[in-house]
């Protein structure tokens, strides 16, 4: 998801496909921007023939370069899957679109049960949820061992120098918030402080606070233990055997990417369709075999057979896993502990 | 002896027409792209942020204020003494490399100026990840150098400052040795021979022959070193560990995850001040030492230039 070659081959093959395109008949184009990695690309070749356009797929490695990017002014992106929060935020600056939902008949889809328990979004005003993740850890179990589900193997000083948390404050003090007994939005001073020394007390036995090179790092050895994004991990983990997954019982958070189509959008009807067709459960199920997240579509579960539902999102996250939410002016509070994080020895 | 034959007018008449109109597009370039979004980043150090990560109306100094905490000397420090070992590593490398380069037979030298080169083909991300594989703990230079009892078994090659120290020194060595090099191609090596034979040892006829004679060329190896040294982000985020933090990280995730655009102007701007400050001092330095070699007209100095 956040890989910075991936991200640098993809404009690249981004900045060709414009100049190819830009001498070709006058198809409609529908511009995507998204995770790397996110959407199967045979998906997509099968949207181009039935809706005869051409699809190109611009992506970030950050909610926030995403939403500075299109502050800063950028437009003509049709379809735009940011984080909940992003989307939230966005709809609050009025960068996009109050949906109709009659023209994505597919919304009917959508577990009832994620919009009522989880979504910030209950009624699809603005956002379609389009992939749920987790954060949790992968390990070298031919090195470890099954590992005790429990966020405090970062206290293993024997693992010193071979274990990462993720380089994302509200992920990582999140983490902290968990073990300390609290819940990923608290802003409570006294929780905040119990967080922060906990991921201090960790931070001595880290090789890094990493968000690109975990992935590689898992595979090759270099790190024993990692905390990831659940996709990437499974990812991972389906292609190497000595890996395995650990999701611990303090709590973990959980993600939702949303479809949104931002108000520049120069082609929104071809953006509905966009959305409509993903949220087919035929194509929901083909999508998660590719990207090992979870869409939020019950009559997909049956389709995808050869998937494992139960790593990719266990149904026990519904009720406990917490979404992160933008915290507005509280966000400085975090990014002060951050900081204090990052420069205590 | 350049400087006797060209610089002096140069410094006295006034630019032409042609001249004029000969540098404006890079004028031009360096206005549109240089100086207004530099004057653009000072200006914005003086706003502050609100949190949808918007920029206020308001001009205050709190930002100011605000990255003048003592939280930063720490890493300021470490960007600054990072850059200065780069800097320091990379001349004692180039140095040898260029001067052994310009001794060879004109026909091979620019098979090892290629040599040199060919690294700057690949791209600089996929040799930090090389590196990252070189340095692996698992891999085989750590595995070797502990069975063979170098290296404690508890040591990491990766992950740490000296890691970010040996990446930028790789990175950043075609750049010194080109300039050096430049130096040294045009050097008068028949003065060394002379000291040598005015009694000077070999060391000494290089260090005090030689390196004044190239001083140039290492100016400007210093300069295109040091520069980019301290704002390295991706370096010390790919390889730094968890006290790697450079002064371009800060700026980064303010610019990003903080929403802060103010705050990361205001470091930025600091950042340029810390870097300007001594490059006008060299610069004031070396006029000073044009000058006074114009002015002397009986120096021997316009030979070694």
């Amino acid at each position: 998801m956040k890989n910075i070659i991936t991200k640098t081959l993809t404009s690249i093959a981004l900045l060709l496909s414009t100049l190819i395109v830009g001498c070709g008949p006058s198809k409609p184009t529908l511009n995507v921007y998204t995770w790397s990695d996110y959407i199967d690309d045979t998906l997509i070749a099968e949207f181009e023939k039935t809706y005869n356009c051409n699809v190109i797929v611009d992506t970030f490695d950050s909610n926030e370069a995403m939403y500075s990017k299109l502050k800063a002014g950028a437009t003509g992106y049709d379809i735009i899957i940011p984080t909940s929060y992003m989307a939230k935020l966005m709809f609050e600056q009025n960068m996009i679109e109050k949906l109709d939902l009659s023209k994505i008949p597919n919304s009917k889809f959508i577990d009832k049960r994620y919009l009522t328990n989880l979504a910030f979004d209950k009624t699809m005003q603005y956002s379609i949820p389009y992939m749920l993740g987790y954060t949790c850890i992968a390990y070298n179990k031919q090195k470890l061992g099954t590992l005790d589900n429990s966020w405090n193997v970062f206290a293993r000083e024997d693992l010193k120098g071979r274990m990462t948390l993720l380089d994302d404050m509200r992920e990582t003090i999140g983490v902290g918030l968990f073990y300390t007994g609290s819940k990923i939005n608290n802003t409570d001073d006294k929780a905040l402080e119990k967080a922060k020394n906990q991921i201090i007390a960790w931070k001595k036995n880290l090789a890094k606070f990493d968000n690109e090179v975990y992935k590689i790092g898992i595979t090759s050895g270099e790190f024993l233990v990692v905390q990831g994004y659940s996709g990437d991990l499974l990812q991972v983990v389906s292609e190497a055997k000595h890996l395995d997954i650990m999701i611990p019982r303090e709590g973990v958070s959980i993600s939702c990417d949303d479809m949104v189509i931002p108000t520049t959008a120069p082609n929104k009807d071809l953006a509905y369709k966009f959305i409509n067709f993903f949220m087919e459960p035929k194509n929901a199920a083909k999508n998660m075999a590719f990207t090992c997240f979870f869409a939020p579509i019950p009559e997909a579960k049956s389709l995808a057979k050869d998937i494992d539902l139960d790593r990719i999102f266990p149904d026990v996250l519904y009720t406990t896993g917490q979404l992160i939410m933008d915290m507005g002016k509280d966000n400085k509070k975090f990014q002060n502990i951050w900081d204090e994080i990052k420069m205590t020895k | 002896m350049n400087n006797k034959k060209y610089s002096k007018p140069l410094l006295k008449s006034k630019l032409s027409l042609p001249e004029l109109l000969l540098s404006m597009p890079s004028t031009l370039w360096l206005v549109l792209f240089f100086l207004i979004p530099s004057f653009l980043v000072f200006a914005i150090a003086f706003k502050t942020a609100d949190p949808s990560g918007g920029i206020d109306d308001t001009w205050t100094l709190q930002t100011i204020k605000n990255v003048l905490r003592t939280e930063y000397v720490s890493v300021i420090w470490r960007t600054i003494w990072v850059s200065v070992v780069v800097t320091i590593i990379c001349l004692m490398l180039s140095i040898p490399v260029a001067y052994w380069i310009s001794r060879q037979n004109p026909k091979y030298r620019y098979w090892y100026l290629l040599a040199v080169i060919v690294p700057l083909w690949t791209n600089f991300l996929i040799r930090i990840f090389a590196w990252r594989i070189l340095l692996n703990p698992e891999g085989i230079l750590r595995k070797s150098l502990i069975a063979i009892g170098l290296l404690p078994d508890d040591v990491f090659l990766l992950n740490n400052i000296g890691a970010v120290i040996i990446v930028s020194v790789y990175t950043s060595l075609p750049f010194a040795i080109l300039p050096i090099y430049a130096a040294a191609e045009k050097f008068n090596y028949s003065l060394l021979e002379a000291a040598q034979d005015l009694g000077a040892s070999r060391f000494k006829a290089f260090y005090s022959v030689f390196i004044p004679g190239i001083k140039r060329g290492i100016f400007t190896a210093i300069l295109v070193v040091l520069i980019p040294a301290m704002g390295a982000y991706a370096i010390p985020d790919l390889v730094g560990g968890v006290n790697g933090e450079m002064l371009g990280n800060k700026i980064a995730i303010r610019a990003s995850a903080y929403r802060n655009l103010p705050e990361a102007a205001a470091l930025a701007a600091l950042l340029s001040i810390i870097i300007t400050i001594p490059i006008i001092l060299a610069l004031v330095k070396q006029r000073g030492l044009t000058k006074s070699t114009l002015g002397n007209k009986n120096s021997a100095r316009g030979v070694s230039k």
